[in-house]
């Protein structure tokens, strides 16, 4: 054996224990779904390999260092950031952790999904897609990144496929096929070019390459123009943004959304409406260079890929959440509505990301935007999955919970589920004493919190903010019109009475975590806070300096 | 053993309880949530009496002036609550319970009480009575659910008036809407979804402009990462004044209070409402349950003026001295005679008691934008007595409603022989609305007018035509005008009752009666001796008076305007 070979596997393979646990039991699953087994053992062998893959998660903790400490040489072996595949970050962590959770929530959410005989299969792909949100929150180089996304896009396509076959299904699965591929086409292209200018796959490193290439330019703008790499830069990143767009459902990747929420089952669209968002996001964060801490370099946060990108993010934002809420006021039924939903709160989640490069420059100060972002990811996650599961609760082959109008009269005939739903609605919508409030106010907060030194930015995301609360009061009238059919209607043909099944679980989880999260931010805002390492004071003044000298020579 | 700030905390933690019990209880359990509802009313009045007592007790020693006579010109002045839960040690005026900790600040649990909020926790507290009396016979489905959104409503009341942490108030504020959003939706009238909805979204989309504005506010007084962060609504108009009072960071903060006071007044003047954001308020009081109507007029339309003295003229003081006073004034003008004209086109009578919100509401916002300590005072007064007044009519109206199942003018004629004690009442309840000499209303709205009158005529010089003063004057006459012309068709002239299906129809019962007599006093004991209402707002309106006096300056502005009547502001 090489040493190389060697030297990766030993570094390598111990920071990705969990995701293996995941792929092994994911192995065994799609091998034992050849045999008749009850849905019961398969759901329930879902739920070992996750609780495996934790206390492995718990064991890498024990064992590993997390990757915080800022370097002081260039000893690779040392220190891994500019030749490692992942790194084990406490970003890195916490996105694990929220997989995991995801993971629990997805296996008993689609517990009596499809049909008996594909039961191995469909929990064989979500322990997959649990794996791949580890990864792509682990990853540290362009290619494991791409095959991280890939391990989650591909077992989607199967889940989208297996619980019904009908055309409706099929035309869902099919349409979303088609543009995956082609955003991962996009996506890989992007990429390319990144290689292209750098000649490395390796993210840390292209982006100290990108911003020591800025930092020259600085001085002297006009000569960016005619420099070719900053065009070229531009395109990949333009490339690269529409293929992550597609997975967090930006304005205008976000075609597929609705006809797929609708034609496929409840759980299928719970998951495709949380868990390509927060593989997106974690990329954009990433390929961006909004993580901090990952770089020998101290300088502020997002410098890397010049000043157009925060403009490109900030129109996607205000086109994302207007165009999403407005669409949503006229859709009937639910599913295409809460896809139109999650297109608007993409965009609310943009803003976050959208202001970081002029928020996270104050060094000792947390950092913000990304903050915002994750802690309404996680929001996100709980209001939309409760949301759907409450629905799957409600729904019935033979009696399905498809327009708004089902849902009249569900505060009397189930008082529980109209409380519950109301709760998640009114998370959604961003009433106080929820998590949806604490996010929306969050990035609030941030887009509004630009120092004043930059004028002309701060006045820009005001009118961001501005724009956001104008379409924050919208997306009211459309949550708000579903909890007043639930109330204020009288059922014209009542639902049937749900038997219980494992699927409360997730509606009991998620409502904990709204409601909790509404009351109590601050346990998650500081664990938010954790995974991301403060700027060190010293090291930007530092680094400024140094990027002064440098401008100098 | 029971100090004054678990007083505070029981006030907003009793409802609350009570309505998680009450909703535990179930629908078949009529007596049971009835019972408990009744109780908890009155403890948490029982608490506000002991408030109010601990309150005068301590109330003489709160004067800006008495504290420090020597500098009160050219020191910094904010609003000092008292009885704050969890205060530190060294100062009883701040609290130390944290919600939610940024690197450079805290969303903190800080409530307390002072002169400009004491009596409208009162208010609250004295009309969930009433409101609970009402819906005895009046609501007989989802009893649980009723009484459940009405005690939230209630926690949400008192909340906003209690809180002294910018973001917990804006929680308040925007909370409040959920539960009358069910009380309207699924207990009003035959229109009471598109009211239900119309209303909720209506007030969301401002309170969402006014908390970009109370953002806004917090991180412009924190300009850099280095500089604290504070939430709580004294430290900010410490901190405002402090930066205005700076001749390098005036100029910024100039343009900073433009956006303030317009994001923050949004959400305040839809609350209000002012014209022309008042096209709700007629719709959710038409299709509201009587108790819902009650709780509308008498305390959640109070939370848009209680804001604008609360947040928007003490954050944004230079601004809304030049600019918002002649804005806010005359949309009030316009409101009180705009209101008063269509309350005196309304057929319905619920519509109307509406539309005279409107019109109290206006004069009331006149003499809060006067911004001197008579018309501040007047104000406050005006919240309180229409809230007294108005509740009175709604709660009579709906008891008609009760029994004849239409609120239509032209169904009615000559009710008086057939319920004299209803009869009484009403008249009653019109005269104290109307601002008889003797009752409630007169002294706010007699303080209102002096209030607007001396900043027309003593303070711009404006003696030809002051044209704010004569609207204001208008409304009262054109009051007198439509209520008595509803009292005229109501009441008096031949008899002549819509159909009610054989029922036996009785004057009002002893519940009745007693639900309304505590109003009733309590308008009389305003009426001939307001001074511990004065006495207790006095130090905090000085306070506004003297943010003011000092915005006064900074514009250029004589700063002692001749006193309309010497001696101090209140009526002895």
């Amino acid at each position: 054996m090489s040493p190389d070979l060697q030297n990766a596997l030993t570094d390598f393979i111990p920071q990705v224990v969990p995701e293996i646990v995941l792929g092994v039991s994911a192995c065994v699953l799609f091998l034992g779904a050849t045999f008749r087994v009850s849905r019961h053992v398969w759901g329930v062998f879902a739920l070992v390999a996750l609780t495996l893959a934790s206390f492995a998660l718990i064991a890498t903790i024990r064992s590993l260092p997390l990757f915080t400490e800022p370097p002081t040489t260039f000893d690779k072996s040392k220190w891994p950031l500019y030749a490692a595949p992942v790194l084990f970050t406490p970003l890195a962590l916490f996105f694990k952790v929220v997989g995991l959770v995801t993971g629990f929530l997805l296996v008993l959410l689609s517990w009596d999904e499809g049909g008996e005989d594909h039961a191995g299969e469909y929990h064989g792909c979500l322990l997959l897609l649990v794996a791949g949100i580890g990864l792509v929150g682990a990853a540290n180089d362009l290619l494991t990144l791409f095959l991280a996304l890939e391990l989650i896009s591909l077992p989607t396509y199967l889940l989208l496929y297996l619980p019904r076959a009908d055309e409706r299904a099929q035309e869902a699965a099919m349409k979303y096929f088609l543009l995956s591929v082609f955003s991962s086409g996009l996506l890989l292209f992007g990429f390319s070019y990144l290689y292209g200018l750098t000649g490395t796959t390796n993210i840390p490193a292209l982006l100290d390459m990108f911003a020591s290439g800025q930092e020259r330019l600085a001085p002297n703008p006009e000569a960016s123009t005619q420099q070719p790499w900053v065009g070229v830069t531009l395109l990949a990143l333009v490339m690269i943004v529409a293929g992550l767009g597609f997975r967090i459902t930006s304005v205008p990747f976000h075609f597929y959304a609705p006809d797929v929420y609708q034609g496929t089952t409840t759980p299928a669209a719970a998951l495709l409406a949380f868990v390509p968002k927060i593989v997106g996001f974690a990329a954009l964060l990433r390929i961006l260079g909004y993580v901090p801490g990952l770089s020998a370099f101290e300088r502020p946060l997002g410098t890397a890929m010049g000043e157009q990108v925060p403009m490109l993010l900030w129109i996607m934002a205000a086109v994302t959440m207007t165009l999403g809420n407005i669409l949503a006021l006229l859709q009937d039924n639910i599913r295409r509505l809460i896809a139109y939903s999650s297109v608007a709160h993409a965009g609310y989640m943009l803003i976050g990301l959208a202001v970081v490069r002029y928020l996270a420059n104050a060094p000792g100060e947390s950092v913000g935007g990304v903050e915002a972002l994750l802690f309404y990811l996680v929001a996100y996650g709980a209001m939309t999955l409760g949301f759907f599961a409450v629905l799957h609760y409600l729904d019935s082959p033979d009696r399905p919970l498809e327009s708004v109008d089902d849902l009249a009269g569900l505060g009397k005939s189930h008082p529980s589920c109209g409380l519950l739903l109301t709760l998640f609605l009114l998370s959604l919508i961003g009433m106080p004493l929820t998590a949806g409030f604490v996010g929306k106010f969050l990035i609030f907060f941030d887009a509004m919190g630009l120092s004043s030194q930059n004028a002309e930015q701060a006045r820009l995301y005001r009118i961001l903010a501005l724009i956001a609360a104008l379409n924050a009061a919208v997306g009211g009238w459309y949550y708000l019109r579903m909890i007043g059919v639930m109330y204020l209607r009288e059922a014209i043909d009542p639902l049937p009475r749900p038997r219980p099944a494992p699927v409360v679980a997730t509606i009991a989880v998620c409502a904990t975590l709204t409601l909790g999260l509404g009351l109590f931010p601050q346990s998650l805002l500081q664990l938010i806070r954790d995974a991301l390492p403060r700027p060190n004071a010293q090291l930007v003044a530092r680094a400024a300096d140094e990027g002064q000298a440098v401008a100098r020579e | 053993m029971f100090e004054d700030h678990h007083i505070v905390l029981w006030l907003l933690g009793l409802p609350l309880l009570s309505a998680v019990v009450v909703w535990c209880l179930g629908p078949t359990r009529g007596p049971a949530i009835r019972a408990v509802s009744f109780a908890s009313s009155v403890v948490v009045l029982l608490l506000t009496a002991m408030l109010i007592v601990r309150f005068l007790a301590i109330s003489g020693e709160r004067s800006p002036v008495t504290e420090d006579t020597v500098h009160q010109e050219s020191k910094i002045h904010t609003f000092k609550p008292e009885f704050v839960p969890g205060a530190s040690a060294e100062d009883r005026h701040k609290t130390t319970w944290n919600i939610l900790s940024f690197g450079r600040g805290q969303i903190q649990f800080y409530l307390g009480v002072d002169g400009l909020n004491i009596w409208l926790i009162v208010l609250t507290a004295l009309l969930m009575l009433p409101s609970v009396l009402v819906s005895f016979r009046q609501i007989t489905e989802r009893v649980n659910e009723f009484y459940a959104w009405l005690l939230a409503l209630q926690t949400c009341m008192i909340g906003v008036f209690l809180a002294f942490d910018i973001v917990l108030f804006y929680v308040f504020f925007e909370v409040s809407l959920i539960p009358l959003f069910f009380l309207i939706g699924i207990w009003g009238g035959s229109r009471r979804q598109y009211a239900a909805r119309k209303f909720f979204i209506y007030t969301l989309a401002g309170s969402l402009i006014t908390l970009l504005g109370v953002i806004g506010v917090v991180i412009a007084c924190s300009p850099d990462a280095s500089s604290k962060l504070t939430f709580s609504i004294p430290e900010l108009v410490h901190e405002v004044h402090k930066n205005l009072e700076n001749e390098d960071t005036r100029g910024y903060w100039s343009a900073v209070q433009l956006w303030t006071f317009l994001a923050l007044s949004l959400g305040f003047a839809i609350k209000v409402p002012l014209i022309p954001f008042h096209t709700w308020l007629p719709l959710a009081h038409v299709e509201a349950p009587t108790a819902g109507s009650v709780d509308l007029a008498g305390v959640l339309l109070k939370i848009g003026s209680y804001g604008f003295l609360r947040l928007c003229i003490p954050l944004a003081p230079d601004f809304t001295l030049v600019n918002g006073l002649p804005i806010i004034t005359w949309l009030a003008a316009i409101g009180v005679v705009y209101g008063a004209l269509c309350a005196f086109a309304q057929d319905d009578v619920k519509r109307l008691i509406a539309y005279s919100s409107v019109s109290h509401l206006g004069l009331c916002m006149l003499g809060l934008f006067s911004l001197n300590a008579i018309g501040i005072q007047g104000g406050i007064m005006q919240m309180i007595n229409h809230g007294l007044s108005t509740a009175a009519l709604f709660l009579l109206i709906g008891m008609l409603y009760e029994r004849y199942h239409t609120r239509q003018l032209k169904d009615y004629s000559g009710m008086a022989s057939k319920m004299p004690l209803f009869a009484i009442c009403l008249v009653f309840a019109s005269l104290s609305s109307v601002g008889l000499p003797g009752l409630n209303g007169f002294i706010g709205e007699f303080l209102c007018l002096a209030g607007i009158y001396q900043y027309e005529v003593i303070d711009r010089q404006q003696r030809i035509l002051p044209i704010l003063t004569v609207l204001g004057a208008s409304g009262l006459i054109l009051g007198a005008w439509y209520l008595f012309t509803m009292l005229r068709k109501l009441l008096f002239g031949e008899l002549r009752e819509p159909s009610h299906e054989g029922e036996p129809i009785t004057d009002l019962t002893v519940r009745e009666w007693g639900l309304l007599t505590p109003i009733f006093i309590l308008c009389v004991v305003i009426g001939f001796y307001p001074r511990p209402i004065l006495h207790t707002t006095e130090p905090d309106v000085e306070r506004i008076g003297l943010i003011v006096k000092q915005a006064r300056k900074r514009a250029g502005l004589s700063i002692d305007p001749p006193p309309l009547v010497t001696g101090r502001a209140d009526v002895r």
